[in-house]
């Protein structure tokens, strides 16, 4: 009975319904939540190979160092900072905190073995103050007697033996994950040759950011009082903790006072344009959904105002609001599950497309769906909201003539 | 909740504030209407006999003065209580009908029925048999005569339970003889429950047994 009896309602309230205005939410719905999860999707999928993202350094420290010019060369000039360019940097209202590189004051000889074929190079070792480094602290610690320290290598260092050296060679590639588990022998010298160290060292990460070989503070301090001159030397390298990274006056002081930023490479340039371009098509298919929601807002209203005399009329045979709303309900839930459906469809399809290139380039690790799918749920789920919302008001004032 | 009395206390619909009226049983005074009352409101068209019945039914709310079910100002019941008190204490037949003209004649019953449960199918049959529309009960109720489409009006205000009737003009289009079945078959209902009866006419009043006339 009570089927039956919904059905006529159903029947009854769809009147006027006008398929064109429907069928042109349905698409225009399905382009901009197209292209809302396809350009979310789409930056998710790219970002890991464009991202300079360190896990190591934050994103607001800079790394800076002195300009090598002709003069350098000389030997007339200094690339280390004197006490009063920190101090002239230290007053600079965009710092927050500034921290010293310090570099070892003698000689670093590294060895690795390879499944029988030995490696050596000369070496440099540097290091920062700990609170400028995210790494766990258990790991990123040396006490004297230990016998291993941990390191931290540039990314670069990396590419350059897996591409320069090892492909010329005949040695093999490695990964990140081969590379910090073959051992690394460290013979540590003075540069008069009397004392000598020797210990392992650890591979903890790679970091985009530093171009150089970072040990522990502990480490440092403790090398140079054993095997060092004990001379006090300038640092060649300053890390700051800026406000804002992207500053003008940041570039303006480093510029007039003849200072290098590092780690600014092409490919932080391309992800910020990704993130931009990015950006613009999400919000355009964003803009290109909420247009087509009010599209069904209205058309969805005007389909209740044409019907208001029998919506009334139900409600004067003494029929719930939420009954006499429901057709209307109906109609505004599937129409936005269906064009999420096609959207999510074509969203996959396009993935499809790009998405074997983009593996050949980032290897391994993949992201997945489920974070364009929610948030194109997201977005459903609050037009549905609202659309709930506009019908019941529509409803309530049917009660009076 | 049931409704034992309406009482309509210095009522005026909005529009007639400030015109000179003359003496009337319901507007400006009290008006008592007692459950298992038999009432004929009698007017002239444009004195606000549907209006008061809209008032009385909650649609409108363009009065001054106050309206009762019992002790309760019914400016103070909300959606939900009406929509309860429309299902199981008020029937109502405006003078518009409110049927779905492409909806059956048995259609629109039902659409009221299976909401109260109230009439058995094989009384509804009865009903259309004695009312003499049986043979249009699967016709669309816009292709039926007013005079029809009254009796179908009819069978659907009854198909609920009710502590009152409001019937607005109910036999306008009938002839006296389908006057005499309307008002015996609302009479009937009417007894089973206990109910009140109140019906509006412009002239061709409602034949009920015994009622009392206001004069509007």
């Amino acid at each position: 009975m009570r089927l039956r009896n919904s059905a006529t309602i159903s029947r009854l309230l769809r009147r006027n319904l006008s398929k064109v205005q429907l069928a042109g939410f349905i698409l225009s719905n399905f382009i901009g939540l197209a292209i809302v999860i396809s350009g979310i999707q789409f930056y998710a999928d790219i970002r890991p190979i464009w991202s300079a993202d360190d896990s190591f350094i934050n994103q607001d420290y800079i790394i800076v160092n002195k300009q090598v010019t002709a003069s350098h060369m000389l030997g007339s000039a200094r690339t280390g900072f004197t006490e009063a360019e920190t101090a002239s940097l230290e007053a600079q209202p965009w710092l927050r905190r500034l921290g010293r590189f310090s570099s070892a004051d003698y000689e670093v000889k590294a060895y690795m073995n390879q499944g029988g074929r030995g490696m050596s190079t000369n070496m440099f070792l540097e290091a920062i103050p700990d609170g400028f480094i995210d790494v766990d602290p258990s790991s990123w610690s040396f006490e004297p007697g230990q016998n291993e320290v941990p390191v931290i290598i540039s990314k670069d260092y990396l590419t350059l033996y897996n591409f320069g050296f090892a492909s010329s060679s005949g040695l093999p590639q490695l990964t990140e994950g081969m590379l910090s588990s073959i051992p690394l022998q460290l013979r540590l010298s003075s540069r008069d040759g009397s004392k000598e160290v020797s210990l392992q060292a650890r591979i903890t990460g790679f970091s985009g950011r530093l171009n150089t070989i970072l040990v522990p503070q502990e480490f440092m301090e403790w090398s140079n009082a054993l095997l060092g001159e004990n001379e006090a030397s300038e640092p060649q390298r300053l890390i700051l903790d800026v406000s804002s990274p992207g500053d003008v006056a940041i570039t303006r002081y480093l510029d007039e006072h003849g200072l290098e930023r590092a780690g600014e490479d092409k490919g932080s340039q391309a992800a910020y344009f990704l993130k931009l371009v990015s950006g613009v098509v999400i919000a355009i298919g964003a803009l290109i959904t909420f247009l087509s929601f009010f599209i069904l807002l209205l058309s969805v209203a005007l389909l209740m105002q044409k019907n208001r005399s029998k919506l009334h009329t139900l409600i004067m045979l003494g029929y719930d609001l939420q009954a006499v709303g429901r057709p209307y309900e109906r109609i505004t839930l599937w129409a936005a599950l269906a064009s999420y459906a096609l959207a999510v469809v074509a969203m996959l399809i396009f993935r499809n497309i790009y998405i074997s290139g983009l593996r050949s380039l980032s290897g391994q690790n993949e992201v997945g769906v489920a974070v364009s799918l929610l948030c194109g749920a997201g977005l459903v789920a609050l037009s549905i909201l609202v659309n709930f919302l506009s019908i019941r008001r529509k409803v309530k004032s049917s009660f009076y003539v | 909740m049931e409704i034992k009395e309406i009482v309509i206390r210095e009522a005026l619909p909005s529009v007639f504030r400030g015109e000179p009226h003359h003496k009337s049983d319901v507007w400006l005074t009290e008006l008592r209407l007692q459950k298992g009352g038999r009432y004929i409101i009698s007017a002239e068209s444009g004195t606000g006999k549907s209006s008061l019945c809209a008032y009385i039914y909650g649609s409108r709310r363009d009065y001054e003065g106050k309206i009762f079910f019992g002790t309760t100002d019914i400016a103070t019941l909300r959606i939900a209580q009406w929509q309860e008190i429309r299902r199981s204490n008020l029937a109502y037949l405006p003078q518009d009908l409110g049927l779905f003209p492409e909806l059956t004649a048995m259609e629109n019953i039902v659409l009221k029925n299976d909401l109260t449960g109230h009439l058995a199918p094989e009384r509804i049959e009865e009903l259309l048999g004695r009312l003499g529309i049986a043979a249009r009960r699967d016709f669309p109720v816009g292709r039926m005569s007013i005079g029809q489409q009254q009796r179908v009006g009819i069978i659907r205000a009854i198909a609920q339970p009710f502590d009152f009737i409001l019937l607005d003009e109910p036999v306008s289009h009938l002839d006296e003889q389908n006057n005499r079945i309307v008002a015996s078959i609302i009479e009937e209902e009417a007894a089973r429950q206990g109910a009140a009866i109140i019906s509006t006419s412009v002239g061709n009043h409602l034949l009920l047994s015994d009622a009392e006339t206001l004069y509007l």
